[in-house]
C-alpha cells in the first residue's frame, strides 16, 4: 500500500509544480461580507491582507481550505472536487508606484454561516501565493515577439522549464489544415465511403477547421512539467496588457479584447517553479459576523 | 417533514398579495448583504415581480416603502430617495425594496407600501410626436405638447455639448465641497479621497461623440418623466439606437444616442412620458417574510 502511495505521488509530482512550503503567515482580516440570500451568489467572503507581503509581489494566489467552522459547528468548507485553480492579481493592471508596497491581499470564499452564528470560530488551510521575482528562471519576456512568426521563441527561462513555444503563421495554420483534410480522406476511403460522401466530410472539416480572428496570435505550445501560469503582452513602456489563452485544435489562441498586438510588444511567459510558488500555512479564529 | 415543507411552503405563498387592481407582488428574493467595514455598506433588499391580470397595460413601476420593521419590531425603513420607476422589460420586471439591515438575531420582515405603475393607455398625452425635433440645435425645441406637459429639451450641437463637457469638469472647488460635505456627514477621511478618485476617473472616462450622435439636454426633473425616447424614420419605424449614455451634474443631465445611421433633421422624436393620469397605485404588503 505504502508502495502505492509513494508511485502516486511520484505521478502528481511529475505532473504539477511542488509549491514550497513555507512558515505560517499572518493574516489580518479587513472585511467580512455575509452575503445571504436563496438565489444567486449566496456566499461568505473574508477579505485578508497579508502584512509581510508586498501585494505587488504576488502575481496570482489561490486559499486551499482544510478547515471552516462557525460558532454553531456548522461546515463552512465549500464541497468541491477539484482543488481550486491560481487567481491572476487583476490590481496589477492598474496599480503602480507606492500603490504596489501595500499589503497584497486575497479573498476567502466559503458558505454562508447559520444566521444564529455569532462569528466564524475557525478557518485554517493553506495561502499558495504565485511570486514570479523569486525565480528569475520563472519568466520570459520575449521583446518584439510579432516578427516571429512561424519561429520557435528562444529565452532560457523557457528552456530552464523545459517549455517550447512556437509562433504558428497562418501558413502554417492552413498547411495543417490541408494535412488534416488528407488524413480525414484516408481515413474515409479506408471505411469504404462513395467519393461524394467522402467529399461532404473533407470539405465539412475543412470547413469547421480553427480560423483565428484578426488580433488573434496562435502558438504551438508544449509544456510537459506544466510550468506555464499565465502568458500576457507586455508593451514598449512595460503595461502588461492581459490576454485570454484558448485551446484549438492542439493550438493556443492568444486573443484580447480590442487590440492587437504592436510590433513594438513583447510576449511575457510566467511559469510556476519550486522557487516561485509558496504555500504558507494560516490559521483565523474568532471573526465577528455582521 | 412533508407537514413541515408544506408549512414553508404556506408561509412562502402569505407573502403573495392581491392588490384591488388584480396585480399582484410575488416575492422572487430576499438578499441579506451583511458587510463588516469598507466603503460598501450593507443592505437588505426584497425582490418582488407583479403578477396577475392587466400586466400587459403596465409600462413601468416601483415599490414605495411606507413600512418596514423585522419581528423584534426595529425600524427598517431606509432614509433614502424613492427609487425610479423601473421598466417592465427590463431585469425581467423584477422591482426591488432596498431597507436597513434588520440584526443577525432578527427572523423575518415586513413591509407596507404601494406599488405604482405607469400606465400609458389611461392618459393619451402620455405619447408626444415632436415632429422637426433636430432641425434647430441650440435651442430649446418649441413644441406644444411639451410645453403643455411642462418639460424642456435642448439638442445640441457637437460644438455647443464641448463647451458644456468643458464647463462640466470638476474643479478644485468642487473637490472641496465633495469634502466638506462628506466630513459633515461623518464619512472618513479615506473613503472621502476614495470616493472623490472614483469622480475624476469617471469625468475622464467620456470618450469622442459617437458619428452622427443626437445630443440631448435638459433637467433632471424631466428627462426623469421620459419613459421612452426614439425617433422615427421616414416609413414612422424607430431608427435604430446602438447605444444611450446619460451623464448628470446637478440637476443638469446630457444624454448622448448614437443612431445605426445618420439622423435626418427633420426627423420626428416620439416620447412616452408619465402624467399623473397615467400613473396608478395600489397598496402591497409582504407580511413574515423570512430572512435568509
Amino acid at each position: 500500500m505504502k508502495n502505492t502511495l509513494v508511485a502516486l505521488s511520484l505521478i502528481l509530482a511529475a505532473g504539477a509544480v511542488e509549491a514550497q512550503k513555507a512558515r505560517p503567515i499572518d493574516v489580518k482580516v479587513v472585511q467580512v461580507n455575509d452575503r445571504r440570500t436563496k438565489g444567486h451568489f449566496s456566499r461568505l467572503t473574508l477579505a485578508v491582507e497579508l502584512p509581510s507581503v508586498k501585494l505587488g509581489e504576488v502575481q496570482a494566489s489561490r486559499v486551499l481550505l482544510t478547515k471552516a467552522v462557525d460558532d454553531s459547528g456548522a461546515d463552512l468548507k465549500i464541497p468541491s472536487e477539484d482543488e481550486p485553480q491560481l487567481q491572476t492579481n487583476s490590481s496589477l493592471m492598474y496599480l503602480e508606484g507606492d500603490a504596489l508596497k501595500k499589503p497584497a491581499s486575497i479573498s476567502i470564499e466559503m458558505n454562508n454561516p447559520a444566521r444564529d452564528a455569532t462569528k466564524v470560530a475557525e478557518v485554517r488551510g493553506e495561502i499558495e501565493l504565485f511570486m514570479p521575482a523569486r525565480d528569475p528562471n520563472s519568466v520570459a519576456t520575449i521583446a518584439k515577439f510579432m516578427n516571429q512568426s512561424g519561429k520557435a521563441l528562444s529565452h532560457k527561462a523557457l528552456k530552464a522549464n523545459g517549455v517550447e513555444i512556437t509562433m504558428v503563421s497562418a501558413a502554417q495554420i492552413e498547411a495543417e489544415k490541408k494535412k488534416g483534410a488528407a488524413a480525414k480522406r484516408k481515413e474515409a476511403e479506408a471505411e469504404g465511403y462513395g467519393a461524394e460522401y467522402v467529399e461532404t466530410m473533407v470539405n465539412s472539416f475543412m470547413e469547421m477547421f480553427f480560423a483565428p480572428q484578426e488580433n488573434d496570435v496562435v502558438l504551438r505550445i508544449k509544456d510537459p512539467k506544466k510550468r506555464i501560469e499565465s502568458i500576457t503582452y507586455v508593451d514598449a513602456k512595460g503595461a502588461v496588457k492581459p490576454v485570454m489563452m484558448n485551446e484549438e485544435e492542439g493550438f493556443t489562441v492568444l486573443s484580447t479584447w480590442s487590440e492587437k498586438p504592436a510590433a513594438d510588444w513583447g510576449l511575457r511567459v510566467n511559469m510556476k517553479t519550486a522557487k516561485n510558488l509558496v504555500r504558507y500555512p494560516f490559521v483565523i479564529a474568532d471573526v465577528a459576523l455582521p | 417533514m412533508r407537514q413541515v415543507v408544506a408549512g414553508a411552503f404556506v408561509l412562502l405563498l402569505g407573502v403573495t398579495v392581491h392588490a384591488q387592481s388584480g396585480v399582484k407582488l410575488e416575492l422572487v428574493d430576499v438578499v441579506d448583504d451583511r458587510i463588516s467595514a469598507g466603503m460598501m455598506r450593507g443592505s437588505l433588499q426584497l425582490q418582488a415581480n407583479l403578477t396577475g391580470t392587466g400586466l400587459d397595460r403596465i409600462n413601468a413601476a416601483r415599490l414605495i416603502v411606507k413600512e418596514a420593521k423585522d419581528d423584534r419590531g426595529n425600524d427598517l425603513l431606509a432614509d433614502r430617495e424613492p427609487p425610479d420607476f423601473s421598466a417592465r422589460n427590463v431585469n425581467a420586471g423584477i422591482l426591488s425594496v432596498s431597507l436597513k439591515q434588520p440584526p443577525r438575531s432578527s427572523r423575518s420582515v415586513s413591509v407596507k407600501g404601494t406599488i405604482e405603475m405607469f400606465v400609458p393607455a389611461r392618459d393619451p398625452s402620455t405619447t408626444l410626436k415632436v415632429p422637426n425635433a433636430l432641425g434647430k440645435l441650440d435651442a430649446p425645441i418649441n413644441h406644444k405638447g411639451l410645453k403643455a406637459a411642462k418639460m424642456s429639451i435642448t439638442p445640441l450641437s457637437p460644438a455647443q455639448y464641448a463647451k458644456v463637457k468643458e464647463s462640466q469638469k470638476i474643479t478644485e472647488a468642487d473637490l472641496e465641497k465633495i469634502r466638506a460635505e462628506g466630513k459633515a456627514q461623518g464619512v472618513d477621511q479615506k473613503e472621502i479621497e476614495m470616493a472623490i478618485e472614483f469622480a475624476q476617473l469617471m469625468s475622464e472616462m467620456d470618450g469622442p461623440l459617437p458619428e452622427n450622435a443626437i445630443i440631448l439636454s435638459g433637467k433632471e426633473k424631466d428627462f426623469d418623466r421620459i419613459q421612452s425616447l426614439e425617433f422615427l424614420g421616414s416609413d414612422g419605424e424607430p431608427i435604430n439606437i446602438t447605444s444611450r449614455s446619460s451623464s448628470t451634474r446637478g440637476d443638469d443631465v446630457l444624454q448622448v444616442l448614437q443612431p445605426s445611421g445618420e439622423v435626418p433633421r427633420n426627423a420626428t422624436m416620439q416620447l412616452i412620458i408619465m402624467t399623473d393620469k397615467s400613473k396608478m397605485s395600489v397598496p402591497f404588503e409582504l407580511k413574515n417574510v423570512p430572512l435568509p
